[in-house]
């Protein structure tokens, strides 16, 4: 192969190669190319994270508006602390928004669901949510059912360090319905757990 | 002993690595052969690349489909394809199959260059050989084999669509946008091409090392090329597996 | 050189070499195969350093230091046994590679100087053929026009006519010759064609068992008596260095 040739054979090679990187990026990843664009911190204290990671997702009403920054265990409250990296579009969230953990699905992975409240105040960057729910341990919550028997309401909400359910942990068909309601619920009348009660 | 011997070999190969590093300057002529080289290692590869990447997309389709049916998860099995292609099967096999093509002729090319005097020749016109003859195949060898692990991924995603959608049924806007849910572009795809330039840089000093140092005879070249598959495809594997054990993160 | 010695791999291959070759003159150095001729080019061109005694090129010892050793190999031509011509490149290319590795000249310019070369060993026209698809000849004599093409005053010829038919040979060494003299070279032929070098040359000296066992002029060498010169110069298939080798002292094979 000579010259002219060789060097549109080449050409030809490196287009198409390329080309394909492209739609491969578009098609078939998350389309997370966001190198760093503007986002703003938010925290969030929670006594456990579950499965959560860093660059989980965080959504509201399970549209995703920002990514899982950084998380820290604070030495003094030994409650964990979540740093929330929240895109700029969505800049003037209620002061009263409740952040919980949450998993997609009964096996998928965890994120961070946010719902707005009402407040006419805004949280500004580097603000703390004040209202958080833990993440659900669903081994710990199938343990207890599974030993407990006939199930006291302390029993089963002790130490699971979330809003379980309160009243109905009693009845043998309490836990299909404990374990949806905890997933999915948004347990908004329950305020961040104190950090008096133990971690399980 | 065998363990002085193999040590004194990895450092002559160090050593081998560090003076292609330092010969490779962009020079005019440089670019020319760049070309060259990018041609008959890369372009003239992409047929068994592409071949390739289809059936390891039919496969792996075909076999996630029968692993998931067991979860009632079969609607997963894009994102199986997906994840699996980035994170392994993508960079690993079409770096074994550059290997197997470019990697033989590259040590075959320079055991001949070696027995026909070539290397003697450059030597003796005050021409640094290792600038001539392995610098340009091994810049060509780490910008191609992630543009070919590129190629080899699309058609196995492209069979893989075919095979899921056409054939066994899954709904096709299921297929893309489980996939695009689950492979990340930062810890997934650049990750992926990281991996191939790595794979295609080592796959390219083996295959020069073993061919540039060859006896200077038919056996000798033959030899070469032998060893050049044999060692440049173990190190693939062991550097992918040190490479997935850095990057891994739970 | 002077008092030479010239080792390989812990084994002596050349002791007590002594020789002068004269600036503008062809020396032939013959010698039955593994007497060491490679060996003493290997030192001519800095491959190989001497176990002892000096070689001394265009009156400077051969350096050891690298760029002094670039330097001085810019100013030697060497014609190599197996051609050594890149086969990825023209005939052309391949002339011009030491022009344009090594000068800054203009690319109209080389080309110019490429033709000119290829024209001296009358190749003008294979100037854009592959070296696959040169015959062994041209081959080699491509090889000859890149070897001249820095216009090295000093060529070094490595068993020029290896693999080449009568008229072939005959090509090559008159255009060794001729060269010699137009271009004002001086040149090293090693060889073991004999009869085809003894017209071309002005100086022989022979090599075998580790030394030099004659030096003069090829007339000098015809008439000689030595019966182990004799025995090389007439093919005789036993003598000094026997056909059952367990009763010869050869001089070990020479890498």
């Amino acid at each position: 192969m000579r010259g002219p040739r060789l060097e549109f054979a080449v050409g030809a090679f490196l287009l198409l190669a390329l080309a394909s990187l492209l739609v491969l990026a578009v098609a078939s990843t998350n389309g997370k190319f966001g190198f760093g664009g503007s986002t703003y911190p938010l925290k969030a204290r929670f006594s456990t994270i579950g499965q959560l990671r860093v660059s989980a997702p965080v959504k509201i009403g399970g549209v995703v508006v920002g990514q899982v920054s950084e998380v820290t265990l604070d030495p003094q409250r030994f409650d964990s602390i979540v740093t929330l990296a929240i895109d700029d579009r969505y800049k003037d969230l209620p002061a009263d928004t409740s952040a919980g953990i949450f998993t997609a699905g009964l096996l998928g992975e965890s994120y961070v669901g946010l719902t707005p409240g009402g407040d006419v105040e805004v949280l500004k960057a580097g603000d703390e949510i004040a209202l958080t729910q833990s993440a659900v341990d669903l081994m710990q919550l199938v343990g207890k059912y599974m030993f407990a028997g006939g199930g006291k309401p302390a029993d089963a909400t002790e130490g699971t360090g979330s809003a379980a359910t309160p009243a109905d942990a009693t009845a043998p068909d309490a836990p299909p319905a404990a374990a949806a309601s905890a997933t999915h619920a948004h347990a908004q009348e329950h305020p961040s757990d104190s950090p008096t009660e133990p971690t399980p | 002993m065998p363990f002085v011997a193999a040590t004194r070999a990895l450092g002559a190969a160090g050593l081998f690595a560090l003076s292609v590093l330092r010969a490779s300057r962009p020079t005019r002529d440089f670019f020319s052969e760049l070309t060259r080289e990018i041609y008959k290692i890369g372009a003239r590869s992409l047929p068994i690349v592409a071949a390739g990447g289809a059936f390891v997309g039919l496969s792996v389709t075909l076999l996630g489909y029968r692993a998931l049916e067991t979860y009632g998860a079969t609607g997963q099995v894009s994102a199986l394809l997906g994840l699996g292609l980035y994170r392994e099967l993508g960079p690993v096999l079409t770096a074994l199959l550059f290997v197997g093509r470019a990697g033989s002729s590259i040590a075959a090319e320079l055991g001949l260059m070696r027995a026909t005097d070539q290397i003697t020749a450059l030597g003796l016109m005050a021409i640094d050989p290792v600038a001539k003859t392995v610098a340009p195949r091994f810049w060509a060898a780490v910008l191609c084999v992630p543009l070919l692990t590129a190629f080899f991924v699309s058609l196995a995603i492209t069979a893989g669509y075919f095979e899921a959608v056409h054939v066994i049924g899954i709904d096709g806007g299921t297929f893309w946008q489980t996939m695009k849910d689950s492979v990340d572009f930062h810890d997934d795809f650049l990750v992926a091409f990281i991996k191939a330039a790595i794979f295609g840089a080592t796959s390219a000093l083996v295959a020069a090392y073993v061919g540039y140092h060859a006896e200077p005879t038919i056996e000798g070249t033959s030899i070469a090329t032998t060893r050049a598959v044999v060692n440049a495809s173990l190190l693939v594997l062991m550097f992918n597996f040190v490479l997935s054990a850095l990057l891994f993160r739970s | 050189m002077t008092d030479l010695r010239l080792e390989r791999g812990g084994r002596v291959v050349l002791r007590d070499i002594a020789l002068s070759v004269p600036r503008g003159s062809i020396t032939a150095v013959l010698g039955p195969s593994g007497s060491g001729k490679s060996t003493l080019l290997a030192a001519l061109t800095g491959e190989l350093v001497p176990a002892a005694g000096t070689v001394e090129v265009f009156g400077e010892p051969v350096p050891r230091a690298q760029k002094a050793l670039l330097a001085m190999r810019k100013r030697l031509g060497v014609l190599l046994q197996g051609n050594g011509l890149l086969t990825d490149l023209t005939a052309a290319e391949n002339v011009a590679l030491p022009l344009r590795t090594h000068t800054d000249l203009p690319d109209a310019v080389i080309r110019r100087l490429v033709e000119m070369k290829l024209h001296a060993v009358g190749l003008r026209a294979a100037a854009d053929l592959f070296p696959r698809e040169l015959s062994g000849g041209m081959a080699r004599r491509v090889a000859l026009a890149r070897a001249l093409a820095l216009d090295p005053p000093l060529m070094v010829y490595d068993e020029p006519l290896t693999g080449l038919d009568p008229i072939a040979s005959g090509v090559v060494m008159s255009l060794v010759r001729r060269l010699n003299d137009t271009l004002g070279l001086t040149s090293i032929v090693v060889t073991h064609h004999v009869h085809e070098t003894m017209p071309i040359a002005d100086h022989a000296i022979v090599i075998a068992n580790g030394g030099i066992v004659f030096s003069g002029t090829p007339d000098a060498l015809a008439a000689t008596q030595d019966p182990l010169v004799r025995q090389f110069l007439d093919g005789q298939p036993d003598g000094p260095i026997a056909f059952d080798t367990s009763r010869t002292a050869r001089a070990p094979e020479a890498a």
